[in-house]
């Protein structure tokens, strides 16, 4: 159940707080980390082929479709019908991984290819968050 | 100018935003309960699948082609809607939505632009670039001219999903050329009804309607057909704030996920429905004077039971406690033990104007404005439903079936997409 929280200012009260009128908007996440917040997405970081650009399995990413993609841009890709996250080599059309254990993947004709976004933003759950928790499989 | 840009069967490219495995696939989306195929993508619709058709008679050919299904993800489409729409806003200095997924635009000072095609292809492109949803621009230098503009711009061949209706200088008409190719009901204002009375006046197209006289459309037809005959030709007559009318009856409708047998089920049901109701009418600024109440079994049931009753208030009202309250007066005549309900909703059908209503010296205003404008903006703020009238409690045994539901990408944090490192 969702409480609405009402404060009473009757006549009863004592001093009003010097603070008052100094109240401003909290800080917003959205406000510092979306540039673009109509053209992006969140989306679960899956696998362990990005962790030396510090991207690790269970990260949160934020994907900016109105960014400007250059060659080692961290993006988001459809490759054959699947997001990756990956490096793009614009110059060789090669998919890079960050990690000794994943070798780039060429970018062929006869694949499915799309940029979704650049990676703008990626944050750690240091603690495990209850709304996230069902899609970490 | 007037703009008018629109998606390309929204909602079956909606699901294919998020979902890159589908994006080569064909798609159709379901109804409320998944009753009747209400989208169907390109791919889908060459295969030769019909708008409408009740879900269960195509089922074997769906599975056959291996076209994907999925239930409506208003959730989803809300979202992908809304961002739609604000990425469209940016390029013009009037924004009208008319539709979840049509959008006016009115272009006052924008005497910059010189090559309209290519302002359209701008838009077009943003639009795909920032949300992934193909959209279809037409340009014309009234409303009617900017929505024939981009039926064209979709329907019609040689464009390329912008099109501009125009008469140059050099004698060319495009405006000719579209309306010369656009059935008479492919016009904005003229229904199936009206189409064949024009048709048997010898009027074809559109280009034969924009060439009739206004006012002898006007005398046989009505000022609708004269002010149609008018925007065809370049003269605007509809006004900004006209196109989105108020709607003369509102209803809240579904069938039951579960068909329904309880009293009191059925009573929440119904009460739900005319909380909706009421809702609405409040958002439009009008009244409910009569309001009908019905609730059926299937058509297709033996011995199939409907029932519908109007219940007139004294004196219009947008009152929730009073519309929902009208569901007691009749509820006794409607419910019969036995029945198994598949249907049932509420709607206000005579609607008045909250600004303009008659008033007499004996009146007691049925109407409660600071309670609902509270009502309103709770609901607002913490979502439909925050607060309720009690009766209409939530069931889940009529709560909408979504068996082919896709996830919520963009609105719940357990659905958001998986990407692979």
């Amino acid at each position: 159940m969702k409480v609405i929280p009402v404060y009473i200012e009757a006549g009863i009260s004592g001093f009003e707080s010097p603070a008052a009128e100094y109240k401003e908007l909290n800080l917003s996440l959205e406000e510092l980390l979306l540039k673009h917040p109509n053209a992006t997405f969140f989306g679960l970081a899956n696998g362990r082929s990005m962790e030396r650009r510090g991207i690790f399995n269970g990260d949160v990413l934020v994907v900016d479709r109105a960014e400007y993609v250059s060659n080692g841009s961290v993006i988001v890709a459809n490759f054959n019908g699947c997001f990756v996250c990956k490096i793009i080599d614009t110059d060789k059309a090669l998919l890079l991984s960050a990690s000794d254990d994943h070798k780039p993947i060429e970018i062929t004709a006869s694949d499915d290819f799309q940029i979704e976004g650049v990676v703008t933003v990626s944050f750690r759950l240091h603690k495990k968050l209850p709304a996230l928790l069902s899609c970490l499989g | 100018m007037f703009g008018l840009v629109d998606a390309v069967s929204f909602y079956a490219r909606c699901e294919k935003v998020f979902d890159p495995s589908i994006r080569h696939k064909p798609v159709v989306v379901l109804t409320n309960n998944d009753g009747c195929v209400c989208a169907v993508c390109p791919l889908a619709r060459e295969l030769g699948v019909p708008k409408f058709i009740p879900y269960f008679k195509i089922k074997h050919f769906l599975e056959k082609h291996n076209v994907v299904v999925r239930s409506s993800n208003y959730e989803l489409y809300a979202d992908l809607s809304e961002r739609m729409m604000n990425v469209i806003a940016r390029y013009s200095d009037n924004h009208y939505v008319y539709s979840i997924d049509e959008s006016f635009l009115h272009f006052k000072n924008f005497s910059c632009i010189d090559d309209w095609h290519q302002y359209g292809h701008v838009i077009r492109k943003a639009v795909w670039r920032e949300t992934r949803l193909p959209v279809g621009v037409g340009f014309g230098a009234t409303l009617t001219l900017a929505k024939a503009a981009n039926h064209a711009s979709k329907k019609l061949p040689g464009f390329d999903g912008v099109a501009v209706i125009e008469d140059s200088s050099d004698g060319t008409s495009s405006r000719k050329d579209i309306l010369t190719c656009m059935s008479l009901t492919d016009i904005w204002g003229v229904g199936n009804k009206l189409g064949k009375k024009l048709s048997q006046l010898g009027i074809k197209n559109g280009w034969d309607l924009a060439n009739q006289s206004p006012k002898a459309m006007r005398s046989q037809f009505g000022v609708t057909v004269e002010r149609t005959v008018n925007e065809l030709n370049g003269i605007p007559c509809l006004k900004w704030d006209e196109i989105g009318q108020d709607k003369q009856e509102i209803f809240s409708t579904r069938s039951f996920g579960q068909r329904v047998t309880d009293e009191h089920v059925l009573k929440a049901a119904l009460a739900s429905h005319a909380s909706i109701v009421a809702t609405k009418v409040r958002k439009q600024g009008s009244l409910i004077k009569r309001l009908v109440i019905f609730a059926s079994s299937s058509p297709h049931d033996d011995n199939y039971y409907k029932k519908s009753f109007i219940y007139e208030f004294p004196i219009a009202t947008d009152n929730t406690l009073k519309i929902v309250g009208a569901i007691s007066y009749v509820f006794d005549n409607i419910y019969r033990q036995g029945v198994s309900f598949y249907r049932c909703g509420v709607g206000g059908v005579e609607l008045e104007n909250s600004q303009f209503q008659q008033q007499d010296m004996f009146t007691l205003s049925l109407n409660n404005p600071p309670l609902m404008k509270c009502y309103d903006q709770i609901n607002y703020r913490y979502g439909r439903g925050a607060v309720e009238v009690a009766v209409a409690e939530k069931s889940d045994k009529w709560a909408m079936r979504r068996n082919f539901l896709s996830p919520s990408y963009t609105s719940k944090w357990s659905d958001i997409p998986k990407i692979i490192c």
